[in-house]
């Protein structure tokens, strides 16, 4: 079954008409700018549990659509 | 199956409050491709618009066919992995048979749209 | 000898101890590995693996098992070249069976940008240790005569490169043929043990909260896979991995043998036969960061679609089950091991969707640094300060898939 991401202008669609985007965060603890820069360039969160992101509806509107995803099981709430 | 054809439109990008006050002449499809994004066809000259920074551009990257109502159901049914609406009119758009398309339901009538560069392919998909 | 034939695994299990000089996080093979190499290289064997699943229960258990040394960069052409060896003695080096067989691996190209990737492929693996040449259309059908080299009309083949080193091994085997030699040596196995915290003392890693209790350590090792990010963070660090999602697929039984490993990479699927005569097919992670093992029809449906352009015999055989992984994916598509900056603790991951071949390697040259201290030359340029230092290491095209 495939994972349905509910697009608030065309509707519920299978996740591959979508191209997925994350939102980094930089944590507020990295003061130090060359820490802040190699944070944002290659660190993650990559949480396990429910993260924010975005989804852009390729086949559809073509617009940005955001959720939360809880990435230890795929269910997506939408905020 | 009937040969999809080239779908002249205009495509125009306003703020939502001015394409729901647009008015259209008869016998023209004004899609809502977004909140803020119109498809219309045939194309229209100098639409009135209440919003001085609207685009508004001639698209000819469409290609689209009319389907009798069953027909096109018949093929959507399996060409599609989400829900159709059942309501008339109706517009909707999504991937069918993997391509991206833009679907108008009218009574008895239906039309499929899809990028002009994949006509080919997407008639092959169709047969 | 068969499969059923042969002596059973010999284990001992223990009760955990509340100390042991080194603790390794993770029962997968790249952990065992390193307790194997622990305590048949340097003598030490008061080492604990624990497992908060079972052994083999992560990507160890789950990949479809291509071993190899045909990478695109020296560091790591050199570095899996020692892997590829270490394989081809690891029957006779552990006595155990592990299904080990050679059968040479084609990358096929279907542009002219792919044929001078391939070509570069080839010259670069010479250069470095690796066996690897160019091939033609013509000697691709004769090492393969299953292929369509028309590509069904849109993807021809024009070009490949073929790397006869190239072999499988059963993966469950590797796995307990490592933990089996650790464990005849005196490491300790903890299955069904989680860590659920570190223990610091200031800065530096002490040991691990387990839900068997706390274990004080002089060393500790994250050998995690996809959940290495929830691992490290327990020591206050960030790391530069995503966690994918990976499927893959066997079909039931071709009645013919297929001898090569075949790899596209403008078509994303690789394709082997396992020794039960299933064809195994594989393809690139899914696109959005998951720890769920989800799997999908789309998946099927886009890779067999794909791999059936190229062999068209696959068209008759039916899916027989599907799986997922979880890939702890590193943005240079190369791994990350050795020191970590956090005193006591270090890590082996970026193993993503190409870490089963490194298992012999990895848990050799990690055993090594756990043992002196030092970081062994072979791996130094993989450490995790490169992302800090300007030295990253790409090689997506070699290790994007398999
Ligand atoms: C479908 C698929 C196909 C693949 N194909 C290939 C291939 O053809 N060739 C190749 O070289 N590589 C391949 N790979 C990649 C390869 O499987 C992995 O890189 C390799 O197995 C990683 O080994 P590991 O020991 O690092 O991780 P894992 O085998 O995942 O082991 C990590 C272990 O840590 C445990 N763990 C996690 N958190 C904790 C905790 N808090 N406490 C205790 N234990 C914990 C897990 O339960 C798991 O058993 C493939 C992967 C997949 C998913
Ligand atoms: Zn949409």
């Amino acid at each position: 079954m495939s994972i349905l991401i509910p697009c608030p202008h065309c509707g519920s669609r299978p996740i591959q008409e979508f191209v997925y985007g994350e939102i980094p965060a930089v944590p507020d603890t990295l003061t130090d700018p060359d820490a802040r820069d190699l944070d944002r360039a290659f660190m993650r969160a990559n949480p396990e549990g429910v993260q924010a992101e975005a989804w852009f509806h390729l086949y559809g509107c073509r617009r940005w659509v955001r959720l939360e995803r809880d990435t230890r099981t795929d269910a997506i709430q939408s905020s | 199956m009937p040969e999809l054809k080239r779908l002249p439109a205009t495509r125009i990008v306003a703020t939502p409050a001015a394409l729901d006050a647009a008015k259209w002449p008869d016998g023209t499809l004004a899609l809502r491709l977004a909140s803020d994004e119109l498809l219309v066809t045939p194309p229209v000259a100098n639409p009135a618009l209440d919003d001085p920074h609207a685009i508004i551009i001639a698209d000819a990257g469409y290609a689209g066919v009319w389907l009798p109502e069953a027909e096109a159901l018949a093929f959507l049914e399996r060409a599609c992995e989400w829900e159709l609406p059942v309501q008339r009119p109706a517009f909707a758009q999504g991937a069918v048979a993997g391509i991206a398309a833009k679907l108008w339901f009218e009574a008895g009538r239906v039309l499929l749209i899809v990028p002009a560069p994949l006509i080919a392919d997407f008639e092959e998909r169709m047969a | 000898m068969n499969e059923f034939m042969e002596k059973k695994v010999q284990f001992k299990w223990h009760e955990p101890k509340k100390h042991y000089d080194v603790v390794i996080i993770g029962g997968g093979g790249h952990g065992l590995s390193t307790a194997y190499f622990l305590a048949t290289r340097h003598g030490v064997t008061d080492v604990a693996v624990l497992e908060r699943s079972y052994i083999g229960g992560g990507n160890s258990g789950r990949n479809t098992t291509v071993i190899r040394s045909n990478y695109g960069i020296p560091e790591a052409v050199r570095f899996y070249q020692r892997s590829v060896e270490l394989y081809y003695q690891l029957e006779a080096e552990t006595e155990r069976w592990i299904m080990h067989k050679q059968k040479g691996l084609l990358w096929l190209a279907h542009t002219e940008a792919a044929v001078r990737a391939e070509v570069a492929r080839a010259e670069i693996n010479t250069a470095f240790g690796a066996d690897t040449e160019y091939v033609t259309p013509k000697q691709i059908k004769e090492i393969c005569p299953e292929i369509d080299l028309s590509g069904g009309g849109a993807w021809p083949v024009i070009g490949g490169s073929y790397h006869p080193a190239g072999s499988t091994a059963r993966h469950d085997r590797v796995n307990w043929a490592l933990a089996e030699g650790a464990n005849r040596r005196g490491v300790h196995i903890h299955q069904r043990t989680a860590v659920t915290g570190l223990l610091m003392d200031g800065d530096r890693v002490t040991g691990v909260e387990t839900t068997a209790g706390p274990i004080s350590a002089k060393v500790v090792l994250s050998a995690v896979g996809g959940h290495v990010t929830t691992l490290a963070k327990m020591a206050g660090l960030r790391l530069p991995i995503r966690t994918h999602p990976l499927q893959a697929y066997v079909t039931n039984h071709y009645e013919l043998t297929f001898n090569p490993i075949v790899a596209s990479t403008s078509l994303l699927f690789y394709v082997s036969q396992t020794a039960r005569g299933e064809m195994l097919i594989g393809a690139e992670i899914d696109r959005q960061p998951s720890y769920s093992y989800n799997s999908g029809h789309h998946f099927l449906q886009s890779c067999s679609f794909r791999a059936i352009t190229l062999l068209p015999f696959l068209r008759n055989l039916r899916i027989l089950r599907q799986w997922t992984g979880v890939c702890d994916m590193s943005p240079d598509y190369s791994p990350i091991m050795g020191k970590t900056g956090v005193e006591g603790f270090y890590i082996t991951t970026g193993w993503g969707t190409w870490g089963f071949k490194a298992i012999p390697a990895g848990g050799e040259q990690m055993a090594q640094l756990i043992a002196t201290g030092q970081t062994p030359e072979p791996i130094a340029p993989f450490s995790l300060d490169r992302f800090a230092n300007d030295r990253t290491l790409a090689d997506r095209g070699s290790a994007g898939t398999h």
